[in-house]
């Protein structure tokens, strides 16, 4: 069984790797036009992923005209930078891709003393687990998952438990959870008292067990529109990431977004550099001028996730502060667990349940 | 039909271009793939890489891709693709055949507002086909005026079989068009004039003739409604996973890109088996010339 | 199933029958309830598009105002225009020859011709980007200048449309009566001549049907768009499945419509300026 990896990726990484110094000190040599780079900056991001005005705000301040390439969703983004860099210089990341990405030497480390809106980051969330010490990342936005419900279809019922979704009959048919296997597993695994992340085989059968048992009361696996159909009157109750439902329950005061009690997913998205990003220095700056509470206020208030960023929060209205469903208590946060990159092996082992679960 | 040795110059000439590109930016960018499916995933420092290849470990893909679980869905996705089909040649087939007999001024026309649809963004259609299917859409709110349903359209395998009806109906409409249209309306003549009924005169004429377009049509629906992922996921119910949704975990959430490459190449290998028995029993009833 | 005839039908006058005329009006409204629904959704004030709030222009404004999503339509324009063009004319010398010679190998060659159509998109995809960083294009390509930067996206685009194009034109080359094309040399034609006088006239509707199919690909594709592209191209699809996390906008719903519209109408002065020379001959 011979084991060779062919460069599928001619970048400056396996460069690096395959031909030692003296490659090394070619590629760095580029590093050297950092005081003249050119005047451009490509950012990888959702679409209506930030602040309104940000981008023609942060070519006013630098003289810097960012270009905003766009991708639907993590696996995206990991699938297509995995075969290199084709010349990105800043992107969002989820906590656990950025994991995953820092082990794979997909990111370069940030500099912090180019950055020195660091300060005003929310020190709950200077440390987290996917990065410690924030060596690769900013963090941008934080939320959670949990239930969207319409008050006036789920009667006299209260709902504050998983069970609604994942064991019962009470509103069959008229139920939808997510449409990922790391999400659905996941949450299902809280209900039955087990972690988020859960590795041990035996947790994850009966995860799928749960899963399949309850099959015929979820009406569809929803992939990005449970806000949609709950909306809509489609369902009564969906499990959807807390952004989504605070922007309908905007537009829809029936509607309710809860965490349920046995504790859920907070997840955090973040700003990275990816390896072999052709303008660093303008990433850099870009990252800090996102991090400036004026910045941070304009992504939150079009975004309406929760802000890591201490002094954006400051500047926000009331409303958006005592929302529940954007800060949470403490209490049920406790219970919430942020999103582990688990392994490529568990990854996979995931992944087939996912399929037998909706093959079932 | 010419030897190409006869005319050496115009063989290349027609050959030539398109043989270099699909050589170039199909068959060598496959390759790769080719190769990746037989392999997994490197273990570098003890530790299942997650960006390095190790290749040729064997045929555990292949393996894994022919287990039960994945047969099953395999087997779904024929079903339902098969049903997609003949739904979309029924329909395609007035269509195309009301196209070609239309006055000439028309027929642009006509063809154009078949193609129309096509040109909107298939997730945003596939949304609009939602807002009028679903419990409160358009369809049940209608129905509710005299009285009926509302009758649960969405998220089951018909709607799945609808969606793929709708969007693939050019890929079938295009063909038959191409084909009817050339149609020797004298043949057709001929038949009535000999006393056949114009049923008989369709089945034993028509259809025949426009065989080629039939097959081709039937070709360019069944195929791409088989590696379909985005209809399903968006229309079908709780279990409306098609392999399509299977290769595509494969290269996106799970990162299980030599799986992802087997069950493509496995998939490819049954649609050639059941393209070379079609041309098999075409030549042993020597039927049409396809 | 046969209707009377109204004096002064033929037979073969099928469009005038009332029947067909009844089954292709039903397939017709089929086809267009949603897309009706799309553009009444562009004219309305609810932001998630899911009911009906009121009638707004604000939607069309706010899409002419947004550059970046003019600039993902042109970029799709773009790519499609130009794919299409060549994806016809590679197909349609593609499905030439294999009507008109025989040579070694066929077979395999057919089955060669019709690998893009069986293969699902995202392996396609996957391995254009391996491909691409392989050999370097993906870096040299995205630093030209627009619309050279498209490059890589458009030789995806006429590798995966030019099949589509092969098959449609081969089955309408299937009934040429070659006896035409004999009779052309005999009156003294040159082999271009003929094939510029006879065949192609013949292969129109081919030519035609192969080309809406190609744009229609070419405009609609998203997964493999998405791996052959770089930082700066971003194209209408791109842009409309990264927003389905967000929600879909109804400006979105009002480009589609601007889209319809323009397409309607260069169809139509096509057509106006066709007419004369048709007329002429």
């Amino acid at each position: 069984m011979g084991i060779f990896t062919p460069r599928f990726k001619p970048n400056r990484r396996d460069l690096l790797k395959g031909t030692g110094a003296a490659f090394a000190g070619v590629t760095l040599s580029s590093y050297k036009a950092f005081a003249a780079e050119e005047k451009k900056l490509n950012l990888y991001n959702y679409d209506t992923y930030i602040g309104e005005t940000t981008l023609a705000d942060f070519e006013k301040a630098t003289g810097v005209a960012p270009k905003m390439d766009l991708f639907a969703d993590m696996d995206e983004l990991f699938a297509k930078l995995k075969a290199g860099n084709p010349g990105y210089d800043a992107m969002v990341v989820a906590g656990d891709y950025l994991e995953r990405m820092i082990k794979a030497n997909m990111v370069s480390p940030i500099d912090h003393a180019k950055i020195p809106n660091m300060a005003n980051i929310d020190p709950d969330f200077a440390n987290p687990s996917f990065d410690p010490g924030l060596k690769f990342a900013i963090p941008y936005m934080w939320g959670t998952i949990g239930i969207g419900y319409r008050k006036s279809a789920v009667g006299d019922t209260v709902i504050d438990s998983w069970k609604v979704l994942f064991d019962s009959d009470q509103f069959a048919g008229k139920i939808s959870v997510l449409g990922d296997a790391q999400n659905v597993i996941g949450c299902a695994l809280k209900y039955l008292g087990f972690s988020f992340n859960s590795t041990n085989p035996d947790e994850l059968k009966k995860a799928e067990e749960l899963l399949i048992a309850n099959k015929k009361n979820i009406k569809v696996f929803a992939p990005d529109n449970g806000q949609d159909l709950l909306a809509s009157g489609e369902v009564v109750a969906c499990q959807e990431w807390s952004g989504d439902i605070t922007q309908v329950m905007k537009e829809d005061a029936d509607l309710n977004y809860i965490i349920p009690k046995e504790g859920s997913n907070v997840w955090t998205d973040n700003w990275a550099i990816p390896t072999g990003a052709p303008h660093p220095e303008n990433a850099h700056a870009f990252l800090n001028f996102i991090l400036d509470a004026e910045n941070g206020k304009a992504a939150a208030t079009t975004i309406q996730y929760g802000t890591p960023n201490l002094a954006a929060k400051k500047l926000m209205p009331e409303s958006y502060i005592t929302n529940p469903a954007v800060y949470p208590s403490k209490e049920l946060l406790a219970n919430c667990e942020p999103t582990k990159y688990l392994g490529e092996e568990v990854t996979k082992m995931r992944d087939e349940i996912w399929t037998k679960i909706q093959a079932a | 039909m010419d030897n190409w040795k006869d005319y050496k110059k115009v063989f290349w000439i027609l050959a030539a271009p398109g043989t270099f590109w699909l050589l170039l930016f199909f068959v060598i960018p496959l390759a790769f793939l080719f190769i990746m499916s037989f392999g997994g995933k490197a273990i570098v420092n003890g530790e299942v890489s997650i960006t390095d290849y190790a290749y040729f470990t064997g045929f555990e893909n292949y393996l894994r891709s022919v287990e039960p679980l994945y047969l099953q869905i395999m087997w779904k996705s024929i079903w339902i693709s098969a049903l997609a089909t003949i739904l979309c040649l029924v329909t395609a087939y007035p269509i195309a055949f009301g196209i070609c007999f239309a006055p000439a001024r028309w027929k642009p026309i006509l063809l154009l507002l078949v193609v129309l649809p096509f040109w909107i963004n298939l997730l945003i259609r596939t949304y609009a086909l939602i807002a009028v299917f679903r419990t409160q859409g358009y369809v049940n709110l209608t129905l509710s005026v005299v009285g009926l349903g509302p009758y649960e359209m969405l998220y089951n395998d018909f709607a799945v079989i609808f969606g793929l009806v709708y969007v693939y109906m050019p890929f079938m409409v295009l063909p038959l068009y191409a084909t009817i249209e050339r149609l020797d309306k004298s043949f057709l003549e001929a038949s009535l004039d000999l006393g056949a009924t114009q049923f008989t005169t369709f089945k034993n004429v028509t259809i025949p003739l426009t065989m080629p377009g039939i097959i081709t049509g039937v070709i360019l629906v069944f195929i791409p409604c088989l590696g379909s992922f985005l209809t399903p996921a968006l229309l079908g119910g709780a279990n409306a996973i098609m392999i399509g949704n299977v290769i595509e975990r494969q290269f996106k959430a799970a990162n299980d890109w030599p799986f992802g490459a087997a069950i493509s190449f496995m998939l490819m290998f049954a649609t050639f088996a059941a393209l070379m028995i079609r041309a098999f029993v075409a030549k042993r009833s020597a039927g049409v010339d396809v | 199933m046969v209707a009377t005839l109204k004096p002064g039908q033929g037979p073969l006058d099928y469009a005038s029958r009332l029947w067909l005329k009844i089954l292709f009006g039903v397939i017709y409204v089929m086809l267009y309830i949603p897309i009706i629904t799309l553009i009444a959704f562009s004219f309305n004030t609810d932001k998630r598009g899911v009911v009906w709030r009121g009638f707004t222009l604000d939607n069309y404004v706010k899409a002419w105002n947004n550059d970046a999503l003019i600039e993902a339509m042109t970029n799709s324009l773009m790519i499609a225009f130009i794919a299409t063009i060549f994806a016809t004319v590679i197909g349609a010398m593609v499905a030439l020859m294999l009507w008109r010679f025989k040579f070694p190998f066929k077979g395999s060659y057919e089955a060669f011709m019709g690998l893009p159509i069986v293969i699902p998109e995202i392996c396609m995809g996957v391995a254009l980007l391996l491909f691409f960083n392989f050999s370097g294009m993906m870096t040299a390509v995205i630093a030209m200048p627009w619309p050279l930067n498209l490059a890589n996206i458009i030789i995806a685009h006429i590798a995966f449309c030019f099949p589509f194009v092969t098959v449609v034109v081969r089955s309408r080359l299937v009934g040429f009566n070659r006896q035409l094309e004999e009779a052309s040399k005999d009156l003294g034609a040159t082999e271009w001549q003929t094939f510029w006088n006879v065949i192609v006239p013949f292969m129109m509707p081919g030519l035609i049907a192969g080309a809406l199919l190609a744009f229609t690909l070419s405009l609609d594709d998203f997964v493999i768009t998405f791996f052959t592209s770089g930082p700066e191209t971003v194209t209408f699809p791109v842009k409309v499945y990264s927003l389905v996390r967000r929600g879909v906008s109804p400006e979105i719903n009002a480009a589609s419509t601007v889209l319809i519209a323009i397409t309607v109408v260069a169809t139509i002065i096509a057509m106006k300026l066709q007419a004369p020379e048709k007329s002429g001959h």
